[in-house]
């Protein structure tokens, strides 16, 4: 969904007129994710789960941490169900669970859905959700709605914000 | 090349013989994915995705489809329709959502100007009200812009002419071969006088048309009055929908500020006819004429859209956005459009809802117009079009779309809020309507229509102060927001 600016009345996605007050709704600023400068990266390779499988099959990680690099910011969660990553919108009804708007998403370029982590057996995934300026893992971009597996102390780049994993 | 004899390869793919390469590919895709013997376990697949493959083999060589299209015009499949339909979408790649997303699709039907075709003779009925509010510079002009009729008929046209006050009377009865001169002279002895009973003229002209009526005719009755109807206003919407089931469309026409809009615009609506608002005696003779061609133009009757669309995806609302603007009822996934002249393409909008979608290629909707053609003796095929769009999982950013629909959305956008304010105004609300109408004044500046903005203003500050509109402005707004299809002009944004 997204929200006329001068009325607040909301539509769907790509609309482009409100019908309640006429405003043409590309023109007058959506609070959108910009693409970033195009940059020159490696992409991962596409089989799945081919690098970076978790290596100790003993214990499964019930606990994560993320720690973002940029702000210091360190984030804890439990992986009992998918965890989204991406930055709040109430206009759209975006709520992520690691949101990354008070670490310069916007400016940095995260998209408001822009990827999740999974837990699938004893191995973790993070999926890019199709965002704007992708998800690097470990330097090389993600192809799009491919979870890829995630190991222990993985770097993990969304848009320019830069974060690390710790399985605890 | 291998011809199946009974087999059209466009109406396999179920596209236009005027369809893109990526049409034909998209078309073909979509239908090898629907059909494959592996997944589609339908005993009719495995033929079906045969046709589709040598269908798709020929069409997609630019060689072997021009070859082909030779073969077809010989064999008389290509028989040429006298009607266009070109149907735009919005955005041909949309990023996967998993929410509802908007698509607009603009249809387009013109004629084909390759096929010729005649005009259909008149069984023309002109309705004049002669009550005593007609009297001078307005009557004289009613005149001269009928004498203007008279001189555009045929030998072959029927015409006749009522003019009413509290009853009706027959002036010139429906007749071929009209004596031009005898007409003009019996035109020039209307007096006028009396009151304004609508109903006594629909009656009477209607029941000049019935004498001659035929579907090889244009059966059409143009009602002219400049005040408000005493009584019968039910039984003028009687006869409206009594003139539809007898093909008899009514053109009304409201002349000065005291007229019923309301009630005219509902006995056009019914008829399938449209209603115009004359603001000014001097422009009467142009809107005769503007009729007059419109009807001398008529491609095709009785013309009417039909919409399939996939699960998950849905039409919200359709509107025509020219040659006036209006909302268009979709029943049973079918829109009505009655005649399609020449003179004014027909252009219309649908609001189209998609839901999550797979990615890659979607078949969205699938588009059939058909219609009544005068000039060719039998029914011609309906016109088909499928629409295609891709999800694209990584789409960075979605490409504008085409200026043509951006224009036709901002007047549409404009007359939504025009309804609106209507709506508001019924239901007392006041403070929002004058709020609108100040809103509605921005957007029309922005699209450089100074007047109809400045009328809007004018009404706004009226409405807050007095709580009414005045009945002229009223009209202004109401007519002017419609007809802003007819004026392209280039749309600024703020």
């Amino acid at each position: 969904m997204i929200k006329c600016p001068s009325c607040g009345k909301r539509h769907p996605e790509n609309t482009l007129f409100c019908d309640d007050c006429g405003a043409y709704l590309l023109a007058e600023g959506r609070k959108r994710t910009d693409p970033l400068a195009v940059e020159d990266v490696d992409w991962m390779e596409t089989e799945f789960g081919a690098t970076g499988a978790l290596e100790s099959q003993d214990a499964v990680p019930m606990t994560i941490r993320l720690s973002i690099l940029d702000t210091g910011r360190q984030i804890e969660f439990t992986l009992d169900r998918e965890i989204s990553i991406g930055r709040l919108d109430p206009a759209t009804a975006t709520f992520p669970d690691i949101d990354l708007t008070n670490d310069e998403a916007l400016e940095k370029g995260v998209s408001r859905r822009h990827a999740k982590i999974t837990r699938k057996g004893t191995e973790l995934y993070l999926e890019d959700l199709g965002s704007v300026n992708g998800t690097l893992l470990n330097g090389k971009r993600l192809t799009p709605y491919l979870p890829h597996a995630l190991s222990d102390r993985d770097e993990i780049r969304v848009g320019r914000l830069l974060m690390r994993i710790h399985m605890i | 090349m291998r011809l199946n004899q009974h087999q059209d390869y466009y109406e396999v793919l179920g596209i236009s013989a005027q369809a893109t390469e990526q049409e034909v590919k998209a078309a073909y895709r979509t239908l090898v994915r629907r059909f494959h013997p592996d997944t589609n376990t339908d005993p009719d697949a495995k033929e079906i995705f045969q046709r589709t493959q040598e269908a798709y083999e020929v069409l997609r060589d630019p060689e072997q489809r021009k070859a082909y299209d030779r073969w077809r015009e010989r064999h008389g499949l290509s028989n040429p329709s006298p009607l266009v339909l070109q149907c735009t979408p919005s955005h041909r790649q949309l990023p996967a959502r998993d929410e509802e997303q908007m698509l607009y699709l603009l249809l387009e039907i013109t004629p084909n100007n390759k096929v010729p075709t005649k005009r259909l003779p008149f069984n023309l009925c002109l309705v004049i009200d002669r009550s005593t509010s007609m009297q001078g510079v307005r009557l004289q002009r009613v005149k001269d812009a009928t004498n203007f009729i008279i001189d555009f008929l045929d030998e072959s046209d029927i015409f006749a002419l009522v003019t009413f006050n509290d009853r009706a009377e027959i002036v010139i009865p429906a007749q071929s071969q009209v004596d031009k001169a005898f007409a003009k002279s019996r035109i020039s002895t209307i007096r006028s006088t009396g009151g304004t009973e609508i109903l006594q003229g629909m009656l009477a002209g209607l029941n000049e048309l019935d004498r001659w009526r035929s579907p090889d005719l244009v059966n059409h009755l143009i009602l002219l009055t400049d005040g408000q109807t005493y009584g019968g206003e039910k039984e003028c919407l009687d006869e409206a929908d009594r003139a539809l089931g007898r093909q008899i469309s009514i053109t009304t026409m409201g002349i000065g500020q005291d007229w019923n809009d309301k009630l005219l615009d509902e006995i056009a609506h019914r008829s399938g006819g449209t209603s115009t608002y004359i603001d000014s005696a001097s422009k009467v003779t142009s809107v005769f004429r503007e009729c007059i061609h419109s009807l001398a133009t008529i491609v095709a009757r009785g013309a009417q859209i039909s919409m399939q669309t996939p699960t998950g995806v849905r039409i919200q609302e359709a509107f025509q956005v020219s040659p006036q603007l209006k909302w268009l009822p979709v029943r049973h996934g079918a829109i009505s459009l009655g005649r399609i002249d020449a003179e004014q393409p027909c252009s219309l909008i649908l609001e189209v809802l998609i839901g999550p979608q797979v990615i890659g290629q979607t078949h969205v909707a699938h588009i059939e117009l058909d219609a009544d053609i005068p000039s060719v003796s039998h029914r011609q095929a309906p016109i088909k079009h499928s629409v295609q769009i891709e999800i694209a999982p990584n789409l960075i950013d979605v490409e504008p779309a085409p200026p043509s629909i951006v224009s036709a959305l901002g007047k549409l956008a404009i007359f939504k809020m025009q309804e609106k304010t209507m709506d508001d105004l019924e239901r007392g609300n006041i403070e929002q309507a004058s709020q609108r109408l100040e809103t509605m004044a921005t957007r029309l500046l922005n699209i450089g229509e100074n007047e109809l903005a400045k009328a809007a203003l004018l009404e706004a500050g009226r409405l807050a102060r007095t709580g009414h509109l005045s009945p002229e402005g009223r009209k202004k707004i109401r007519y002017g927001t419609r007809s802003l299809s007819m004026l392209p002009k280039e749309i600024r944004h703020d």
